[in-house]
């Protein structure tokens, strides 16, 4: 009996070349975006702070003549009206974020309740009628709703609020209420009922935290439209108004000048950009680490 | 609407229905039969935000349009042409049964019935969505394919990162470089000015789409590449191989129309931001549409402008997303419409 | 007795698989080995069922026959895939047109996504019928319609018209063992077809697979992890273990006499219901990773005989224990007496 199978020379060629096996430290995917996104970040929040403090001019103040181009001394120009438009994009940092942020946060923390509690409710009118409300609201585009509430509130950032908040709520409460349904059905909210956990419990230690993961990754990519709808908004003169430094209130107003000067229009745009960058590699790393922890 | 924006969630919901609980096939006519039924439900609800939003705003929305100093009978006269003047039930009937006589009411300032000015500011509007949804899926279905069937090294993480800055831009700021690029350095757009006829409105069109894509693309190219990879991960796509179907039809049949469905219903529910992005663009390129008179009726608090045209933009949209939902579900049996 | 005898021992060989080696290149220098060693003939008109535990390159050996190692990236690093006096291994893929679907027909892992959710029936099993003449509709609906009477579906005329998610589990693998079948191929390439199938509906499968093998003498190579389920259609068997052939023999033979520790490891792990109360026995550990085999034998780690020897060296060769059954174990003389 003679030995049959590998007869070929080349066995050991391939053999040769078997070696590592998987690199175990190796980088999750989307941990670089996400580095990179809180970096641009915090620069950008720091800036925020730092600008203001340690530039010699003032925000609202004319310090020289207009639509200075970009030198040493005015590192992104003057304005029409000879601002400093380096002091002013900076100084509207806190101001579009934590409206945005605030914009986000009331329509969040409303419709994630509003939709657990459809959702936990047995009552069928309820829900029929709620449930057709939150669709007639969705059915607008956000924008044009803010636009016609704002018509009625007076233009400022505080209609804008408002109006994000009369409006938004019903996106997440749709997204809470499909998820706090879906969560209801599996098995190990059964199960903690069948223990005999008392059902404030249940709701609060199973249902909730399940629900609101989902609403927040939401919430983070609903962050950087926020931020433009308000931009976009004040760039309509239907937000901030001058003289505040607000980025699309400086768009708008740099706008009709275009032409002549760019830096007034241009600058309060990448700073609107790079905030709205940061937040999407953000959202974008989070979601291919968690992807890749999945896999 | 029925379809979420998440991916996931349709995916989920296109396997939810694939369990082993045998057949439960549900006819396309009786498919699109429901759609349509909740379609014009919502549609009713879209009537009802539209018509309480007047009536909730703080104040007397009346003497705030024509100011505080206004003679009082003035006031009254404007309250009785708004129809103000009698209780909110009998005022929503009477807005209902004006609805369905095709009367929106008319503007304050200028007494124009506002189906006059939809009649002749609405074509511009949807035009400039028709060019947008047609460029953004010319430009974003080959480029998804190609980047998830290219198989270039670094190529989808280059991709994943451009499009991620893109989902970040705002259509105005732009908007306002290419207007400056295009319309003045260049000179190869109007930078203002619509003409309303069919091939000479394109003219005028391409360019304000361009910028939707711009926000448009990113979001429906990266939502089709990963439902390409995962359609390729299918082995369907191995039968189609084996089975030796000419290149043409396989990426048609096995690749490209399994994994549009996410994407279509992706699309009608971005129908609402794009809408909401036109405002700015008839603005910015000064198209003579129903956004552009929007908030110039804001300004002038026109209130039944404002109502008008919200409603008509809110229908719009649940109409658009009707026909996405359909579509998607043409496009893939698989997908279910509540 | 060499390689080529165990072609020569049999004149109605169809496929000889020798060395097959398939594997990742990830780059230029660092190769991942999935199939070491794949050795084994199919015959004219046998079912050829392929044994292994997931991971033990069952599918890839499948996916070299069918030529679609290259969309999982996968690749032929070395050996041969004799077939009708091709090579497949080194075939091109324009190639591979003329053989895939006419001469080799595949049967889907999951009759879940096995099948083109936006097509129909009639269109998918049409397209298959099309392919090499055109061909007037009405026959290519009339040969459709015999297709699906072969597979035993009730009432053809309306399952044309309908999608495969409006079909059951068990119907929709009919349609593809229908469409693999639609131009007469000489194998047929049954990868795990019952997966996700109720056991009532995997036996019928795997008889309908049977009458199809008598019935329009084709070969199949059935590939499963379940033992149970295929060696009683099954002619011959193929035992794989970490990308390694490891026993091949005659389903009696490797039944009945195993010649190498894992198969008898396999087949004391079947459940055995006509013993109430017995001992379910488990193979000890889990099949090695791939990339992470151990020298010497593979399933040295795992096995109850392990001898100073196994542990040592290169992974061992089949070699003809038996007249036509070969086993990769060093110690298979020994083990002849074992079986149960």
């Amino acid at each position: 009996m003679t030995i049959t199978g590998a007869g070929t020379a080349d066995w050991f060629d391939v053999k040769g070349t078997v070696p590592t096996p998987k690199n175990a430290k190796r980088l999750k995917d989307g941990t670089i975006g996400l580095i990179t996104g809180l970096f641009l970040l915090v620069a950008l929040l720091v800036l925020g702070i730092v600008v203001p403090l340690l530039s010699p001019f003032e925000v609202e103040i004319s310090i020289d003549t207009p639509f200075l181009p970009p030198s040493g001394t005015y590192w992104f120009g003057t304005d029409g009206l000879g601002r400093d438009v380096f002091l002013r994009v900076f100084s509207a940092v806190y101001l579009d974020l934590g409206v945005a942020l605030i914009g986000v946060l009331i329509p969040f923390c409303l419709g994630t309740i509003v939709g657990i509690g459809l959702a936990v409710s047995r009552s069928k009118t309820l829900n029929a009628v709620a449930g057709s409300i939150i669709d007639g609201i969705n059915a607008f585009p956000l924008l044009v709703l803010a636009i016609a509430l704002i018509a009625l509130l007076g233009p400022g950032l505080q209609s804008v609020v408002v109006a994000l908040s009369v409006t938004n709520w019903a996106r997440y409460a749709r997204l809470a209420r499909t998820r706090a349904l879906v969560v209801k059905q599996q098995g190990y909210i059964e199960a903690t009922q069948t223990l005999g956990y008392s059902k404030p419990r249940t709701l609060f230690k199973h249902l909730v935290p399940n629900v609101s993961s989902e609403t927040t990754a939401y919430a983070l990519s609903d962050l950087i439209l926020v931020i433009l709808l308000i931009a976009g908004l004040s760039f309509l003169g239907l937000g901030a108004q001058p003289p505040t430094p607000e980025w699309g209130a400086m768009i708008s107003d740099g706008r009709p000048n275009f032409q002549v000067a760019w830096w007034p229009v241009i600058f309060p745009g990448l700073a609107l950009c790079w905030a709205g960058v940061s937040l999407s590699f953000i959202a974008e790393g989070l979601t291919r680490r968690e992807r890749d922890v999945k896999s | 609407m029925t379809a979420t924006p998440i991916g996931s969630g349709v995916e989920s919901a296109v396997r939810a229905q694939e369990g082993e609980d045998g057949p439960r096939p549900q006819p396309t006519w009786e498919k699109v039969l429901r759609r349509t039924g909740r379609a014009i439900i919502v549609a009713f609800w879209v009537m009802v935000v539209a018509f309480m939003l007047i009536r909730l705003s703080p104040g007397d929305p009346v003497s705030a349009a024509l100011g505080a100093d206004a003679a009082p009978d003035t006031v009254a006269a404007a309250r009785k042409a708004l129809g103000l003047d009698v209780d909110p039930l009998t005022q929503f009937w009477n807005y209902l049964t004006g609805l369905f006589r095709g009367d929106l009411g008319a503007s304050l300032i200028s007494g124009v019935p506002v189906t006059e000015m939809l009649r002749t500011n609405m074509p511009v509007t949807l035009w400039l969505i028709f060019t947008s949804v047609t460029m953004t899926l010319v430009i974003s279905l080959p480029l998804a394919m190609f980047i998830a069937m290219a198989r270039i090294p670094g190529l989808p993480y280059l991709f994943r990162t451009l499009t991620a800055i893109g989902l970040a831009l705002p259509s105005f700021l732009v908007a306002l470089i290419l207007l400056y690029q295009f319309g003045l350095i260049w000179q190869v757009a109007p930078i203002f000015g619509y003409d309303p006829t069919f091939p000479a409105n394109l003219q005028y069109l391409w360019l304000p789409s361009l910028v939707n894509c711009v926000v448009l693309v990113p979001v429906l190219s990266r939502v089709l590449y990963s439902s390409i990879l995962d359609t390729l991960e299918e082995e369907f796509v191995e039968t189609g191989v084996v089975r030796g179907v000419r290149w043409n039809r396989f990426y048609w049949l096995y690749v490209l129309r399994p994994s549009l469905a996410p994407t279509v219903v992706l699309l009608s529910y971005m129908m609402g931001v794009m809408v909401g992005s036109t405002v700015i663009l008839e603005i910015i390129f000064a198209l003579p549409g129903i956004g552009r008179e929007l908030v110039t009726a804001v300004t002038m608090r026109d209130y039944p402008v404002v109502q008008g045209i919200i409603l008509v933009f809110g229908i719009l949209v649940v109409f658009l997303s009707l026909i996405g939902d359909i579509v998607a579900s043409l496009l893939d049996p698989r997908v279910r419409l509540t | 007795m060499s390689v080529n005898a165990m072609a020569s021992e049999s004149s109605d060989v169809l496929v000889e698989i020798r060395d097959l080696v398939i594997g990742i290149q990830r780059t230029r220098k660092d190769r991942l080995l999935i199939v070491e060693s794949a050795n084994f003939d199919i015959r004219r008109a046998e079912i050829l069922g392929l044994v292994g535990e997931s991971g033990s390159g069952k599918t890839m050996v499948c996916r070299s026959l069918i030529g679609t190692l290259k969309r999982r990236s996968a690749s032929i690093f070395a050996g041969t895939i004799k077939f009708d006096g091709m090579d497949l291994a080194k075939l091109e893929e324009r190639q591979w047109r003329s053989v895939r679907g006419s001469r080799i027909g595949y049967v889907p892992q999951s009759a879940l996504t096995g099948a083109n959710p936006v097509m129909t029936v009639g269109k998918q099993l049409g397209e298959a019928i099309r392919r090499n003449r055109k061909r007037k509709e009405k026959d290519v609906r009339r040969r459709v319609m015999e297709l699906l009477e072969l597979v035993h579906i009730r009432r053809p005329e309306v399952v044309y018209d309908q999608y495969p998610h409006q079909l059951s589990g068990g119907m929709r693998q009919r349609v593809m063992i229908a469409a693999a079948i639609t131009q007469d191929p000489d194998i047929v390439v049954a990868d795990e077809p019952t997966t996700g199938l109720d056991v009532t509906v995997q036996a019928e499968i795997m008889k309908l697979l049977k009458e199809i093998r008598s019935e329009l003498k084709m070969s199949v190579i059935l590939v499963s992890h379940d033992l149970a389920l295929i060696d009683e259609v099954c002619d011959r068997l193929v035992v794989m273990h970490a990308g390694t052939c490891v026993e091949v023999g005659s389903v009696s033979a490797v039944a009945r006499t195993p010649l190498h520790p894992y198969t008898i490891a396999l087949n004391r792990s079947r459940i055995d219901i006509s013993t109430p109360g017995a001992p379910l026995i488990t193979i000890k550990g889990n099949p090695p990773a791939v990339g992470e085999w151990p020298a010497g034998c593979r399933f040295s780690d795992r096995c109850d005989f392990v001898q100073q020897d196994c542990t040592v060296g290169r992974n061992p060769v089949l070699v003809e224990v038996r007249p036509n059954h070969w086993s990769a174990c060093l110690h298979a003389e020994r083990l002849g007496g074992t079986s149960e």
